[in-house]
């Protein structure tokens, strides 16, 4: 652990190692990355944005580019890029190919980019991406760039990990249309119709702006975008009018805050600094609710696991006392309810084990 | 838990400024099919390149296809540089158009194994499973 914070060759070497070992046990990840609880000290990016959107769209081409322009505004501070491909269903393995549209950085000791198979796990993210995360976090990266797997449902998982996400979208796709009408534009902070050099970007821009009802609206923010902060004002949402913190009135402009809509080419790298301003524009306005939104999480992810773990250990319990046949006579015959039954079962269960904690 | 253990992390690269990546993507397939992660890099990558990714992936092994001839100045600085970045556990296989007469000075050199193109894919299958299982 201490070994990767340090500067030099073997820190990376290090770096590297510790994904694998939480990639592998996530359970150890407290025990590996024990650093003293001294919070001031602990390193929290100032962005996690997702980016995800369908295979093909050029989410590798457009994160290479993004980490190009981030490296420029900010030479002295690195980046982490986490890259999840599918694994095959059928053998496990996997073939990562999004670092070939990134190899510009492969020299950039301020650009460390990780590739993961997603390993089965449905929702386009790899379990280990949390894991990989905190190693990124921990060895100084102020910006990572998760690219999800283009498939299902990447956008609300990745959604669960990242600050912000922007869904990438192109011409020429059929089920870009289809992604939009799934109800999925809640998801995104930002909607990126890329390959702006070809034909139908510019049709496919018009559409996403009219699913969101959105009128583009230039001049309002610095990035020139899509943006209507300035709309939820009008709606009443005056900061500090009639919150009592000012974080709360944060939040509620959060909410209020409509997702940005920009056109570019990756390949001919247009547009590129315009959304590297919006996505600034956000990291400045939001930077606070997304520290307390990770604390959240976090807390989210704690209960999940307790969940997880008081699923595993009932279930043995209830496959072990044999008694659940005796009910389900109970339960024909009218005198309880599946769930007065498993009411009782699971005080019984509970009396059995130790507490949770 | 139910623990699924994974293959081996293994990356493909093709140094050299020939764009004939097909060896180097057919090794990726089989590879796949086996149940490796494969990480591949593409065309025309230099040693520095793979060496740097090699490390941030942790892979367990490079796999360079080189068709240049200049087998023996590719494996080694690429050995050198694993080397100077404390990474010597990563093993470095390979293929192409490696005579089989040069075969015995590249093993000398620490490269794990060299196919040619007649090596079937069980053959590259069971070898690196091998080389990969050390410290996995
Ligand atoms: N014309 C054009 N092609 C682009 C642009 N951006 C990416 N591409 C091409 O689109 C193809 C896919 O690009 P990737 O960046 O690999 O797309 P991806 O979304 O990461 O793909 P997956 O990871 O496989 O889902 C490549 O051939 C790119 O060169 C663009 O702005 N214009
Ligand atoms: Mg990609």
């Amino acid at each position: 652990m201490q070994d990767a914070r340090r500067e030099g060759p073997t820190a990376t070497r290090a770096a590297g190692r510790l994904m694998s070992l939480l990639d592998n046990q996530p359970q150890r990840l407290s025990e590996l990355l024990a650093v003293a609880p001294d919070e001031a000290d602990t390193p929290e990016p100032d962005m996690v944005l997702g980016i995800t959107g369908p295979p093909g769209a050029g989410k590798s081409t457009l994160t290479n580019r993004l980490v190009a322009e981030f490296r420029k505004r900010y030479p002295d501070e690195r980046i982490g890029v986490i890259a999840v491909d599918p694994s095959s269903p059928f053998t496990g393995g996997a073939v990562l190919g999004d670092r070939v549209r990134m190899m510009d950085h492969a020299l950039d000791d301020g650009v460390f980019i990780r590739s993961l198979a997603s390993r089965g796990h449905l929702g386009g993210l790899a379990l280990g991406v949390r894991g990989v995360l905190r190693v990124m976090s921990v060895i100084g990266c102020k910006r990572v760039l998760i690219e999800t797997v283009g498939v299902g449902q990447s956008e609300v998982e990745v959604a669960r990990v990242a600050d912000l996400v922007a869904i990438v979208f192109a011409p020429g796709m059929g089920d870009s249309v289809q992604l939009l009408k799934a109800g999925l534009m809640e998801a995104g902070d930002l909607f990126v119709v890329n390959k702006a050099d070809r034909d139908g970007a510019d049709a496919l821009y018009h559409q996403i702006l009219s699913t969101l009802s959105l009128r583009p609206v230039q001049a309002h923010t610095p990035h020139g975008g899509v943006s209507l902060l300035d709309q939820c004002q009008a709606h009443g949402g005056e900061p500090g009018h009639d919150e009592p913190g000012a974080q709360k009135t944060e939040v509620s402009a959060y909410h209020l805050m409509q997702p940005d809509v920009l056109l570019v080419s990756a390949l001919e790298s247009h547009g590129i600094e315009k959304l590297a301003d919006a996505l600034e524009y956000r990291a400045a306005t939001f930077g606070q609710t997304w520290r307390s939104q990770r604390r959240q999480r976090i807390h989210d992810d704690i209960r999940d696991a307790i969940l997880e773990e008081a699923r595993d250990r009932l279930s043995t319990t209830l496959g072990t006392n044999g008694t659940v046949s005796e009910h389900v006579r109970h339960i024909l015959a009218g005198g309880e309810t599946v769930q007065s039954v498993a009411a009782k079962l699971i005080r019984r269960a509970a009396d059995r084990q130790e507490p949770i904690t | 838990m139910n623990q699924v253990t994974h293959k081996a992390r293994i990356l493909i690269a093709k140094p050299g400024l020939d764009g004939h990546d097909r060896g180097a993507k057919y090794v990726a397939h089989i590879l796949r099919d086996a149940g490796f992660e494969v990480i591949y890099t593409g065309i025309r990558r230099s040693p520095e390149q793979i060496v740097a990714a090699a490390v941030q992936e942790d892979v367990a092994a490079i796999g360079l296809s080189v068709l240049s001839g200049a087998h023996i100045e590719l494996f080694g600085r690429v050995l050198e540089l694993l080397k100077g970045r404390g990474a010597s556990d990563i093993a470095v296989f390979g293929g192409g158009t490696i005579p089989p007469a040069d075969v015995p000075r590249l093993e000398a050199m620490g490269v794990a194994a060299v196919f040619t193109p007649g090596s079937s894919a069980a053959s590259i299958i069971e070898k690196l499973d091998k080389i990969t299982a050390v410290g996995a």
